[in-house]
């Protein structure tokens, strides 16, 4: 057994944090937030530069050939910043999809991810469908047409190529479609938490290739749990940037002639929040630890579960603890609130997580 | 003990179901049915219909102009108000400064103040808060100076809810900081209009703008304005926070808002059947309805207290406690039972010509999961009630 990160790990952690530390403070979140695209094109840009946008990818691609565990770091040092850009929707969703398929075209397509000039996202879930992934209306028919709307496209409003997942015959499939495609309909939107998302209606749409006609759910359950560990590791640095905020707020903040760290009674939520963390952060290694396929996936499932409660728990109690200050906008920590929130919430709920992990 | 209505009282509530029915303006049920704001034209609408009627002062003295109803009709009163979905009443001049004024207050301030309140020709809102002072609130700054018949008053309060509709603002001042910090508080009431009165919104997380920064630069104010003694203010506050926690328990509009979620999760499904199917959704609800329902007897024992003439005390802190805990229970799964149909934001950011799918009552679970993460924070913290009942309540 070793629980120990080897070096090349370390140095990507390091790299990440780094960057999160010195060039991403909140005010630079916000401004990208704020702005029309939603992410900094120069920070995509460094990222590519880094080989961030390659770290899941094959050597030849300029990739370090490296799994969900490398992702895992990266991930949770982004969530300490909160970070913006759309590193989940390019490189962990429609990047694991692209990377997964037989697509014989597949590495042009990667390369122009981990170079950070395209964008793309991953069109799998419809409007009020819920979060079972086959249960989907969006056909792919004999004519090569496409038909239906998809919902929650994350990143859509700045994608070059939607990876749209739909029916084909009595399979599924995935087909790349671009965004001026004839027959596409995009509808923008930003998500609570400051994300860009979207939903797309195709009306006899072409699509410019299919990806994969065969075993294509089964790559999607592969990429959404890559998704779920990765939103994970972002919620555990979240959680653990919230008690930070929160015990340096409370230190100088004074109220009975007194900083309010001092109070009893308050310093038991703050350890109940540190604890919270660390025993995520337990529960994330295991995850990653664990070897044997159908137990690492049921405790992915049972993973989110964990995340969606112990992530709003910190997150409120940041909150709550910031007093009136903790619910303007501009103080940071409502806004780690909100991300800790859609995490929570997003690909399926705690409780929809729970019965996965039952069922399985 | 009788806990059935008596053939009084649902004759009464008939009365109050009718008056609903003929007079709650349509285009206002219709906007508050579908969750969008009201302007303050609207507000103050609503508030004439209710005064016209003569139901403003439904906890006032007869004396007053209030409706001398006992604690059951009062209970019925805004059960069914808030169960229609009716807007809330603006507490600050109707259920907080009011018993303050007819309590300490001059005869001039009540023949003046009082009938304009029930009227609601004047929009109060309150200058308590300070940026250093929230829980601490004794430990004010904002200071008042005597200058002939006048207070000269300089300084910043904060948290000042819908303070950019108001006319009026009561202010808590620093007169003396000789003492201790609880004396030298005056009580003392603003015009929003007096020169040096500036008001600067406050932007929160669910990108509302309901609270402000209210700053007094150099505003001289008629000393007749000062509420019962000078240097007596913190008395006066204490007396007024009593008042504020128990309007905040809210009980009537969570059961509202629980029976509207369990109807919208008849077409929600996270999986293969409705979330009103689901059986962890259901342990949620139940949970919810049955602290709901002690909350309901413990606000009615309250009201009976009241009229019983014992006057809300520290119970109420219980109440704000177990009332706002389920308030945030409540948004919480409603935010988790829309889910996805949750992302799309208007907010400060969102694309607000953008029609998304999801619908209208979706997109705002999470701004109100969001705007209620203040319920614990405001009228004194969760955490400060908690300290008022050890030690007034355990005499810990």
């Amino acid at each position: 057994m070793n629980l120990n990160f080897s070096d090349e790990q370390n140095l990507l952690r390091d790299s990440v944090s780094r960057f999160c530390t010195s060039d991403y403070d909140f005010e630079t979140r916000m401004k990208s937030v704020n702005s029309d695209s939603g992410f900094s094109k120069e920070h995509w840009k460094l990222f590519a530069d880094l080989g961030w946008l390659a770290v899941p990818f094959d050597e030849e691609l300029g990739g370090l050939g490296g799994d969900v565990l490398d992702l895992s770091i990266l991930f949770e040092e982004f969530g300490k910043s909160i970070v913006v850009e759309p590193y989940l929707a390019n490189v962990v969703l429609a990047g694991g999809v692209l990377k997964r398929s037989g697509f014989d075209k597949k590495d042009e397509y990667l390369s122009s991810i981990v170079s950070g000039e395209k964008q793309f996202s991953l069109a799998n879930y419809e409007p009020e469908k819920g979060y079972n992934l086959e249960n989907i209306e969006t056909v792919l028919d004999d004519k090569g047409l496409l038909n239906g709307s998809k919902s929650t496209v994350l990143n859509a409003p700045n994608a070059d190529y939607f990876i749209v997942f739909s029916k084909k015959g009595g399979d599924f499939c995935f087909s790349l479609v671009s965004k001026d495609a004839a027959g596409l309909t995009l509808k923008s939107y930003k998500t609570y938490d400051g994300f860009m998302s979207g939903e797309l209606t195709f009306e006899n749409c072409k699509p410019e290739v299919i990806i994969q006609e065969k075993d294509a759910l089964n790559n999607l359950e592969e990429v959404m749990k890559d998704a779920i560990v990765c939103i994970s590791a972002e919620a555990v640095g979240a959680m653990e940037k919230c008690y930070r905020l929160t015990i340096e707020y409370t230190q100088q903040r004074e109220q009975f002639g007194s900083p309010l760290s001092k109070f009893q009674a308050l310093q038991h939520r703050m350890v109940d929040m540190f604890m919270e963390t660390e025993y995520t952060k337990s529960f994330l290694l295991k995850v990653l630890a664990t070897e044997d396929r159908d137990e690492k996936t049921k405790l992915i499932y049972g993973l989110k579960n964990q995340i969606s409660k112990s992530g709003k728990l910190v997150g409120e109690e940041a909150v709550q603890l910031h007093g009136g200050m903790g619910v303007t906008e501009e103080m940071s920590v409502g806004h780690y609130l909100k991300r800790l929130m859609v995490i929570a919430n997003i690909f399926g709920s705690a409780d929809f997580y729970l019965q996965k992990y039952i069922n399985s | 003990m009788d806990l059935n209505f008596s053939k009084e009282d649902l004759d009464f509530q008939s009365e109050v179901r009718e008056f609903l029915d003929k007079e709650y303006p349509k285009h206002i049920k219709e906007k508050m049915d579908n969750g969008d704001d009201l302007t303050r034209d609207e507000i103050v609408e609503w508030h004439k219909v209710v005064a016209k009627k003569g139901w403003m002062g439904h906890s006032w003295p007869v004396e007053h102009g209030g409706t001398g109803w006992d604690a059951t009709k009062k209970y019925i009163y805004l059960r069914e108000l808030a169960m229609e979905g009716c807007p809330m009443f603006i507490p600050f001049g109707l259920q907080m400064v009011a018993p303050v004024i007819w309590t300490f207050g001059s005869q001039k301030q009540k023949d003046y103040f009082l009938p304009r309140i029930l009227n609601f020709d004047d929009w109060w809102c309150q200058g308590y808060s300070e940026p250093g002072s929230g829980s601490d609130l004794a430990s004010l700054k904002c200071k008042a100076e005597k200058d002939g018949d006048e207070y000269v008053i300089n300084g910043q309060k904060t948290w000042t809810t819908l303070g950019q509709h108001a006319d009026w603002i009561f202010v808590l001042v620093r007169t003396d900081d000789s003492g201790k910090k609880q004396e030298g508080i005056t009580f003392i009431l603003v015009d929003m209009k007096t020169p040096g009165v500036s008001v600067k919104p406050i932007i929160t997380i669910d990108g509302d703008h309901e609270v402000n920064e209210v700053w007094f630069d150099n505003v001289r104010v008629p000393a007749e304005n000062v509420v019962g003694e000078p240097g007596q203010g913190w008395t006066y506050a204490k007396f007024l926070l009593f008042h504020e926690r128990t309007s905040i328990a809210g009980a009537p509009q969570l059961r509202r808002g629980l029976r509207g979620l369990v109807k919208r999760a008849e077409k929600i499904f996270h999986n293969d059947s409705p979330l009103s199917e689901d059986p962890f959704f259901k342990s949620k609800v139940a949970q919810i309805e049955l602290d709901l329902s002690a909350l309901e007897m413990t606000e009615l024992r309250g009201l009976a207290a009241e009229r019983e003439g014992k006057g809300p005390g520290a119970e109420s802190s219980l109440l704000k406690i177990k009332g706002t805990e389920l308030q945030q229970r409540l948004t919480s799964l409603a935010l988790e039972a829309a889910g996805h149909e949750a992302l799309p934001f208007g907010g400060p950011y969102g694309f607000k010509d953008q029609e998304v799918s999801s619908s209208k009552a979706a997109q705002l679970t999470a701004a109100k999961y969001l705007n209620f993460r203040k319920v614990t924070i405001y009228g004194g913290t969760n955490e400060i009630q908690k300290n008022i009942i050890a030690k007034a309540v355990l005499g810990l």
